[in-house]
């Protein structure tokens, strides 16, 4: 209940928090509502005061940036590569995760650990053993090398997380389920994933974000038009732009949105996901 | 102790067999065959062979690699020790629940779901020495404009400053766990008389000790392999002013030296860990909420 909650002291505590709190926010959001503004502003409006309002509501910078920009084909990239890696890296980890946590044998804590350790490995630094193996594998350029390591890298996050949802489920479900004769396979189909679609869902948020805005793996590992995703896209683009800035900055609106959009109706799950992760790790 | 021998091994082994390839494949391997690369005299496409420890000493003897682990400490001290800080800071706040505290909660994770390079080319136009609006407002202030990404001086300040935006990512894990103190505690205190600051300081920052070493060690490990938001805008540069240990590996790689490219690679993973271990000796990792919870 809130009427609970401890009441603040003094009136100097009181403005030095909100001035803080309004510091902060303003950092935070401060570019990004300079950045839409501006992405209605005509080029000469923006170079002669930067920091003005545009004179009237146009979209002609939108138009621009449709045109000049394959945005759509580079959405479709990007939603290929960030839902496959989803589903990828979700069966994987579920599968080795049930077993993790509801089977008993050997090594398994050792396995927990090694795995869990993978989240200090700074992936950057497999730079060179990436490259080669991909080349030397065929899979130079493709959608699916992107797809593999989106999944992979994400594989000790997911692993762990999926690992503590999974833990908590209560014994007694599983063991009636035995007894009325269910598998092993059962077991996990009918029982432990679907109990899990939470921490699911969290740990596929997780790999999401992080398959749709990388941008490092995509430029390393891909080099045509036909494989490349919305991030090094704006990145090509951006010279296409040259000195058209407010058209850049509706194309850089256009390519923010869907995270943003995403972001609005599923903000709940992802907060409460990363603090489940939290406080159960 | 002894174990009876799962009935169901060969399910247990095919359930792990896609985590067991994807993990070897994409960690170990990896991890190994860079150990290799880095003691081997490799360029291109021409033959490896050994050249005791060449790559080591030149990297080591390079000024333009001592640089780059000089940012990388730079910038792990940095998000864990600023960036860290001032979330807790935000989530003290937030904890006592003011008014809009989850519109703001919200608000402050947002830059971490929007995309790297779209942030890091609008904080490239926002740092724009001509028509950037940061000198504007310096100008306001009687400033001179500065070329902030173009001056050696300015240029490593102006990016980590930058990466203040991401507070919202600790923020939010540092705020569930002051959320999870119980609120006994506090009424306790407050019945003694502690004033807010005094709770925050004798109550607060004790519980959630725990979570703030795990939240330093992330932020030092994030900030170590540090890559794309410099790589995005400033290449490294002005003068490798910038440089990280990351850049230093993607450009020796894109010059086809395979070999130092791995070397810098195994130094970072080493460097990473040292800092890591040197801090968690330094923090100690006793969580008093995980043995209040046994």
């Amino acid at each position: 209940m809130k009427s609970t909650m401890r009441k603040g002291s003094g009136i100097l505590t009181k403005i030095l928090k909100w001035a803080f709190l309004l510091a902060t926010l303003l950092i935070a959001l401060f570019p990004l509502v300079w950045l839409v503004i501006n992405s209605f502003r005509t080029n000469y409006e923006y170079e002669i005061a930067p920091l003005g309002l545009p004179s009237k509501l146009s979209f002609e910078n939108y138009k621009n940036a449709i045109a000049l920009t394959n945005l759509p084909r580079l959405f479709l990239n990007s939603v290929l590569v960030a839902l496959g890696s989803v589903a990828l890296n979700l069966i994987v980890a579920s599968l080795a995760c049930f077993v993790l946590s509801r089977e008993k044998f050997k090594g398994r804590d050792l396995i927990s650990t090694i795995v869990t350790a993978g989240v200090l490995i700074p992936v950057i630094s497999f730079m060179v053993p990436y490259f080669i193996m991909i080349t030397r594998l065929g899979l130079y350029d493709h959608l699916v090398t992107l797809i593999l390591i989106y999944a992979a890298v994400n594989l000790p996050v997911s692993v762990s997380l999926i690992t503590s949802f999974m833990k908590a489920i209560p014994k007694e479900l599983e063991e009636a389920a035995i007894i009325d004769g269910c598998s092993f396979n059962q077991r996990f189909i009918k029982i432990i994933f679907p109990l899990t679609q939470s921490g699911l869902a969290t740990a596929g948020t997780f790999c999401f974000i992080y398959a749709w805005n990388d941008f490092l793996m995509a430029m390393l590992f891909t080099s045509s038009e036909a494989s490349r995703t919305i991030q090094l896209g704006i990145r090509f683009f951006t010279s296409q732009f040259i000195t058209d800035y407010t058209g850049m900055f509706a194309a850089l609106v256009l390519t923010m949105l869907p995270s943003i959009i995403a972001y609005v109706f599923l903000h709940d799950k992802i907060i409460s996901g990363m603090t489940t992760g939290a406080v159960k790790g | 102790m002894k174990q009876k021998k799962n009935r169901n091994t060969l399910w247990i082994v095919l359930y792990l067999l896609p985590l067991a390839v994807l993990f070897i494949g994409f960690f170990i391997y990896p991890l190994i065959f860079n150990v290799y690369g880095s003691l081997m005299n490799w360029k291109g496409s021409s033959d490896m062979h050994w050249n005791n420890f060449a790559n080591y000493r030149k990297l080591f003897n390079d000024d333009t690699f001592l640089l780059a682990m000089k940012n990388n400490v730079i910038w792990a001290l940095s998000q864990g020790f600023i960036q860290v800080p001032l979330a807790t800071i935000v989530a003290l706040i937030l904890a006592r629940r003011p008014k809009g505290w989850k519109v703001m909660r919200t608000i402050y994770f947002l830059p971490n779901v929007i995309s790297t390079v779209a942030i890091a080319t609008v904080w490239v136009a926002l740092y724009n020495p001509q028509f950037g609006p940061l000198n504007e407002i310096v100008k306001m202030f009687g400033g001179q404009p500065h070329n902030w990404l173009g001056d050696t001086a300015t240029a490593l300040p102006a990016i980590i400053g930058m990466t203040v935006i991401y507070i919202g990512y600790f923020m939010i894990i540092i705020l569930a766990s002051i959320m999870n103190i119980p609120k006994e505690l506090y009424e306790a205190a407050e019945i003694d008389g502690a004033s807010v600051l005094q709770q925050e300081f004798r109550i607060t920052l004790p519980m959630i000790r725990g979570t703030l070493v795990t939240s330093i060690t992330l932020a030092m490990a994030y900030g170590m392999r540090h890559f794309e938001t410099t790589y995005l805008m400033t290449g490294g540069g002005p003068a490798y002013s910038t440089t990280t240990m990351g850049i230093v590996m993607y450009q020796k790689m894109d010059a086809l030296r395979y070999g130092e490219a791995s070397t810098a690679g195994i130094i970072l993973i080493l460097l990473g860990t040292v800092v890591i271990v040197a801090l968690r000796k330094l923090l100690g990792n006793n969580d008093p909420m995980a043995e209040a919870a046994q």
